[in-house]
């Protein structure tokens, strides 16, 4: 019966394929493919687990931080961290770091997936130093979850208050055994509903579960949880904000030495994903309301804070230029107002792009070594909001001077996929070497990490524009010359 | 958290990178550079000679070259 499992296999790797082109935002790079029988050794244990749920932004923050043990004979130093594979494509911006060492900065992780069709996925954390047996150590686990929020009821008056659900498991899930654990819960204000209530008998305690303390909610302590272990509840409360996220964003950087210029755009595609409208958009009403300025689920503006210093904004739409928009130079930053032509009521959408100057001389350094230079830029920027917005794909792209090689770039935030290519533009001959980053499920906190890029820009590469184009006026002077000098006259010429 | 490119980066803190000619002096150079590349057409154009053609046309060309590039960054778009 050799065909079956052959062909089993061959559907398999078609299925993922389709699988591969449906979930887009599926992380691309840095997954290793484990046999479907993997199940991560039982080398450590979960000593005592709190996890903090932040709700209030947009998108749920969770910091789980966890005391692990190795229960092994041997120092290990692969910790592994389950995902429902629905949920995994949600994750983004996923560190680790050593609770009481935070300085060292993040250990390197990856996502393992061993099995397309498999519900569980894995990030793999490579402690730093292995750990040896019977030793502990505190991680320190932070994400956030993209599209987590669903609005109940899914439509809402214009001016009614928004209710989100989020459902989530009370067990953290685990790889490992857990020994202690609770799971506190941060709402953004104390009207909170509808929230599942746990039999007291699961509790350590035998208390209520959840126990309440204003607007923050505990569930647990839990005793010995098994691995793999789970236990839905959902809860649901006020949250009359934009949950606003943007599907794409492209941002573009140029860097211009001629010029002395750095030109930034942002092309964004955003979305709110809060409760509909049950009725049709009321312009009295939203400008009857505007005046009091009450808390709205529509996105009415967005600020992006400019690093001070930026000129020329802009910032159109598909018809053109949107004029409700206001900017404001200042020494420490440089506020860009932007309102969007409509507000943005839930299920909505809006794209738009924005773009600036700044001097170059404040992101781009000369090394003493030659032709060398160095750039630090910010990977993201965007806009600043309360809420936070959520950005599903970025597409970085850093477009060098034409003529630039060797290049090399660093940045914390954790990227799926990079390559070089060459974009072509004004007066260009070979195009622009460009620098092309990807990175899936950011959020607006990745505002300030930085990238620093270095290349080689030869003095020579720099003369390529004014060459080109000096030969080019000297053909023209020649060809005048040369169809000057041609004897067009009829009859003999006339000999002096 | 330093990273060997952050190190880089501080290192080289004495040395921003500063055009040869600033964004607010670019149009002027351009157009500078511009008028002196058509003046030396113009004489060109009036006597043709293949001596003239190195000797009026070469300067006019590296002008028109140079005040090419700076007036296109003075307009706006910053090759």
């Amino acid at each position: 019966m050799r065909p079956i499992p052959l062909l089993s296999s061959c559907l398999a790797a078609l299925s993922s394929f389709a699988f591969a082109e449906l979930n887009l935002s599926q992380p691309l790079l840095s997954k290793q493919v484990l046999p479907s029988t993997f199940k991560p050794p039982q080398v450590f244990k979960n000593a005592n687990l709190v996890r903090t749920t932040n709700l209030d932004k947009a998108y749920p923050r969770e910091t789980i931080n966890v005391i692990i043990e190795n229960i092994d004979s041997k120092p290990q130093s692969e910790y592994y961290l389950p995902f429902e594979a629905s949920l995994i494509s949600r994750i983004g911006g996923l560190e680790v770091k050593d609770k009481k060492d935070a300085e060292k900065g993040s250990f390197k992780v990856e996502v393992v997936e061993f099995d397309v069709e498999s519900s569980t996925e894995f990030y793999l954390i490579h402690l730093p130093t292995p750990l040896a047996p019977k030793q502990q150590q505190t991680l320190s686990i932070s994400y956030s979850v993209l599209s987590a929020l669903a609005p109940v009821p899914a439509q809402i008056g214009q001016s009614d208050k928004q209710y989100v659900q989020y459902t989530f498991s009370a067990y953290t899930p685990s790889a490992y055994k857990t020994e202690k654990q609770k799971t506190k819960i941060k709402f953004p204000n104390g009207d909170i509903p509808d929230y599942t209530t746990l039999p007291a008998d699961l509790n350590a305690e035998k208390k209520a579960d959840p126990q309440k303390q204003g607007s923050t909610f505990t569930y647990g302590p839990y005793n010995d949880v098994p691995a793999g272990a789970e236990e839905f509840v959902s809860v649901r409360y006020e949250f009359t904000k934009p949950l606003t996220h943007a599907s794409l964003l492209e941002r573009d950087l140029e860097v211009s030495h001629w010029g002395g210029n750095l030109a930034s755009e942002e092309r964004y595609w955003v979305t709110n994903q809060g409760a509909q409208l049950k009725n049709h958009f009321s312009r009295v009403e939203w400008q009857k309301q505007s005046y009091m300025n009450p808390p709205t689920s529509a996105l009415k503006a967005l600020n992006l804070p400019l690093h001070p210093g930026a000129m020329d904004p802009y910032f159109t739409d598909d018809i053109g230029n949107v004029s409700t928009s206001r900017f404001r130079p200042g020494k420490k930053e440089a506020l860009l107002e932007l309102k969007p032509r409509y507000p943005v009521f839930g299920g909505w959408k809006y794209s738009f792009r924005v773009g600036w100057n700044a001097d170059l001389s404040t992101y781009l350094r000369k090394l003493s070594t030659g032709d060398s230079y160095v750039l630090k830029v910010p990977f993201l920027e965007g806009p600043r909001i309360g809420e936070g917005i959520a950005y599903a794909r970025v597409h970085l792209r850093v477009v060098l001077p034409e003529g630039a090689k060797n290049v090399k770039y660093s940045t914390t935030v954790p990227l799926v996929d990079s390559h070089n290519s060459l974009h072509k533009t004004f007066m260009d001959t070979i195009g622009r070497t460009t620098l092309e980053l990807h990175a899936i499920n950011l959020v607006d906190e990745f505002r300030e990490r930085d990238l620093i890029v270095t290349y080689d820009y030869p003095w020579t590469a720099g003369y390529r524009k004014p060459i080109v184009i000096t030969l080019g006026m000297f053909a023209v002077f020649t060809v005048a010359w040369v169809l000057g000098s041609i004897d067009t006259s009829i009859g003999k010429k006339k000999m002096a | 958290m330093s990273s060997p490119l952050l190190d880089v980066w501080e290192a080289a803190s004495a040395s921003p990178f500063h055009p040869p000619v600033s964004k607010d002096a670019q149009f002027a150079v351009g157009f500078v550079l511009l008028l002196f590349s058509l003046v030396l057409a113009g004489v060109f154009s009036l006597n043709r000679s293949f001596i003239n053609l190195p000797l009026l046309g070469g300067p006019a060309s590296v002008a028109f070259g140079f005040g090419a590039v700076y007036m296109i960054c003075a307009v706006g778009v910053y090759v």
